[in-house]
């Protein structure tokens, strides 16, 4: 198939990297420009290959040149949805030509080319050759395909410019990607080394709460690294979409965290949220007083309305423990569309750290921009009841219908012993804690836990160590 | 195949590993060094500059996910790979990659996963990987060095230099690291204490792989800041790093 391709074509060169001293050209990289471009296009004459400025037999060893890599496709059943698609296998395909390096993609490509490819004869006519067989051989519905090498600098600077106007659209399009439109989401067990039970669940409108990863770098970690921590959980039956809570989901939680989580509420603080590992960059943390929610981040070194810093927060709920009220988070996750979704999103939020709110101001609905109160507004909860009162921000409504029905949260996990909240009525108490969900030690095989539990003392005496 | 250097701070690891990459860049193989310690003049010795390290990428790249600056449609460990390749010193003899600073406050597990995977499949691209490591026993219990061929421990005439190269020595055995060979290499040794220090060797239970005796040129180059790729082919300290290669290269 190849045999008139003077280097060999197969997926064992595949991860290539060609050294400087073996290098006869470099193309684009960060020396130069360069860009690649899939695009659906009519009248695409199948297998035409064409090179718009010097072929490699016609360049000098040692320079680096511009680089455009242009990919017409025709086929009754191709939609412009899958260029992005297509054009993500160019990087691989490239690579099964021996002799030719390619990394990254879009407009940040880098390109070699070694000096032995060259010496056996090899051109820009048998990339483009080994290219269009490779692609029809993946996607038998590219009826005709036909491949542009660019290596002018002119020609490859006007390609540049309306490729990244494809690219800008294709971005649009991914950031409204959400999870009703894949089958597909992953499982990340990446940090059971420090948390055993946990595992992260990626989908397009939660990111990993490390921040680190994206349903779009979880697909490829799959395919890159198939026997890796990231694999692939066809999401299954849908059990309630505002919540985030599937049923495949919750069979590769309960199997991966070793039967500790039985259920995954992807989108949600409340019932069965999501664990954590401790890697979060973000903790999200039930504020029963006014009903609201608050969130802090790993950098802000003050203390939380709560009385208590980011610190000792995040040991509430690490370490891959469910703990209802609590959920670790990615600050992208508070760019999504889905941001606690099924509780009120930013309606629900009554604190944050100013530094995250300046960051994801923009996604924050305009009417509640200044709602939400930040460490330089309020310090304590009385000072949050009464900034939100004030801006009248959407939980006060929450919290009068409350008044009227009573208990907001129903917990429905079953406890051993559930205390009632008691109610203290001396004025000389102080109230030190409140937390959603306590465990205290006892003995006798019993494990006696508190749920919304606020924590009274006659005295709080604080200690230097 | 792997060669890796370690030992106690200060005994002349980066010497050892730079006089290593001098011999092995004339053979014509592809060779990778690597200065995996933070605190190390690998890229002195070696007499290149580095612009930016793996380090200073793994911090680039935080920073752009957490501001949210990575464009929606692409991948990271694309974007990764091509920076990783950019923090590549590449020289006609040999390339050099430097880790550089150690992790920031927040999660790590995700980057360093990627950049894992990333380095291995550069080093499959190259003969010969030497790699200087950081002082003391933290690559061990970290495995970043367990598919190493063969370890070099330097120490230098030093009860604690000594002490340190038995403890990687008991170390690896422990954690069940099957080098192909582990050898001592006794560094910086005057004429007069060889008889004792060769005594000494024998008592950590490594194999001693060669003894380079203080060399006042080595210690000029140091001060004056020169590279130690200059060191005369034919100084005795070069010919025995040449003869203790010759032993490594047996268990490719």
């Amino acid at each position: 198939m190849f045999g008139d391709i003077p280097v060999e074509v197969s997926p064992m060169y595949e991860g290539e990297r060609i050294r400087a001293a073996n290098m006869f050209v470099e193309l684009a990289g960060p020396k130069s420009i360069g860009a690649e471009l899939v695009q659906v296009a009519g009248d695409v004459e199948d297998g035409k290959v064409s090179v718009i400025g010097p072929e490699i037999s016609e360049m000098v060893k040692g320079e680096i040149y511009p680089f455009g890599l242009k990919i017409d496709i025709q086929g009754e059943k191709l939609e412009k949805e899958l260029e992005s698609v297509i054009e993500r296998r160019v990087h691989e395909l490239c690579n099964y030509v021996k002799g030719f390096m390619h990394l990254n993609q879009r407009d940040q490509i880098w390109c070699r080319i070694s000096t032995e490819a060259m010496e056996s004869g090899f051109k820009f006519e048998h990339l483009a050759k080994s290219l269009s067989i490779l692609f029809k051989e993946e996607f038998p519905i590219i009826e005709s395909i036909s491949i542009t090498v660019m290596t002018k600098k002119e020609e490859v600077t006007q390609f540049i410019e309306m490729a990244r106007e494809k690219y800008t659209k294709r971005d649009e399009r991914a950031r409204e990607l959400s999870d009703e439109d894949v089958d597909v989401f992953y499982g990340c067990l990446m940090c059971q080394s420090f948390a055993p039970s946990h595992m992260c669940v990626v989908t397009p409108d939660r990111t990993a709460l490390c921040g680190a990863i994206n349903w779009f770098d979880c697909r490829a970690a799959a395919k890159i690294d198939p026997d890796g921590p990231i694999f692939e959980i066809e999401k299954g039956k849908v059990i309630d979409a505002e919540k985030g809570e599937y049923s495949n989901v919750n069979a590769a939680i309960l199997e991966k965290s070793q039967g500790t989580t039985e259920r995954i509420f992807i989108h949600s603080v409340f019932g069965h949220p999501h664990t954590s590992c401790g890697c979060f960059e973000a903790v999200a943390f039930y504020i029963p007083e006014v009903d609201g929610i608050g969130i802090v981040n790993r950098d802000f070194k003050g203390e939380t309305p709560l009385g208590i810093p980011f610190s000792a927060m995040a040991g509430q709920c690490s370490g891959g423990k469910q703990v209802e009220g609590f959920t670790g988070l990615s600050l992208e996750y508070m760019r999504s569309p889905k941001f606690l979704n099924a509780d009120g999103g930013y309606g629900r939020v009554i604190w944050m750290p100013k530094e995250i709110k300046d960051s994801v101001l923009e996604f924050i609905p305009e009417e509640l921009q200044d709602k939400i109160p930040t460490e330089e507004d309020v310090n304590s909860i009385n000072e949050i009841k009464k900034f939100i009162y004030e801006r009248e921000h959407p939980v006060i409504d929450r919290i009068k219908n409350a008044q009227v029905d009573e208990p907001v949260e129903q917990v429905d996990e079953p406890v051993e012993n559930e205390f009632e909240e008691a109610e203290y009525g001396e004025a000389s108490m102080t109230p030190v804690a409140m937390v959603p969900e306590i465990a205290i030690p006892a003995s006798g095989g019993v494990k006696i836990i508190f749920k919304n539990a606020k924590i009274y003392a006659e005295k709080v005496i604080i200690k230097r160590k | 195949m792997i060669i890796a250097v370690s030992g106690k701070g200060g005994t002349g690891k980066t010497m050892f590993s730079s006089a290593m990459v001098k011999i092995l860049a004339k053979t014509g193989k592809d060779i990778l060094a690597i200065d995996a310690d933070p605190d190390s003049n690998f890229p002195e010795a070696l007499g290149v500059d580095v612009d930016k390290t793996v380090g200073d990428v793994r911090e680039e790249l935080k920073k752009d996910t957490a501001s949210g600056n990575i464009p929606a449609g692409t991948n990271k460990w694309d974007i990764l790979d091509y920076k990783i390749m950019e923090s590549v010193v590449e020289t006609p003899d040999f390339d050099l990659l430097v880790m550089g600073r150690p992790e920031g406050s927040g999660c790590y597990c995700a980057v360093n996963n990627m950049l894992r995977k990333i380095i291995e499949t550069i080093s499959f691209n190259y003969d010969i990987i030497i790699i200087d490591t950081e002082a003391g026993l933290e690559h061990l219990s970290r495995r970043t060095t367990q598919n190493v061929d063969v370890m070099m421990v330097v120490t230098d005439p030093s009860h604690r230099g000594m002490l340190t190269a038995q403890r990687i020595g008991e170390l690896a055995k422990e954690l069940d690291i099957n080098f192909k060979k582990l050898f001592l290499v006794l560094n910086r040794i005057k004429y007069e204490d060889e008889a004792l220090i060769r005594q000494k060797a024998t008592e950590t239970g490594l194999e001693l792989g060669g003894l380079i005796y203080e060399d006042p040129l080595i210690s000029k180059f140091d001060r004056e800041g020169i590279s130690l790729i200059e060191l005369p082919d034919d100084s005795d300290s070069i010919k025995e790093v040449a003869n203790i290669v010759k032993k490594a290269l047996k268990f490719q």
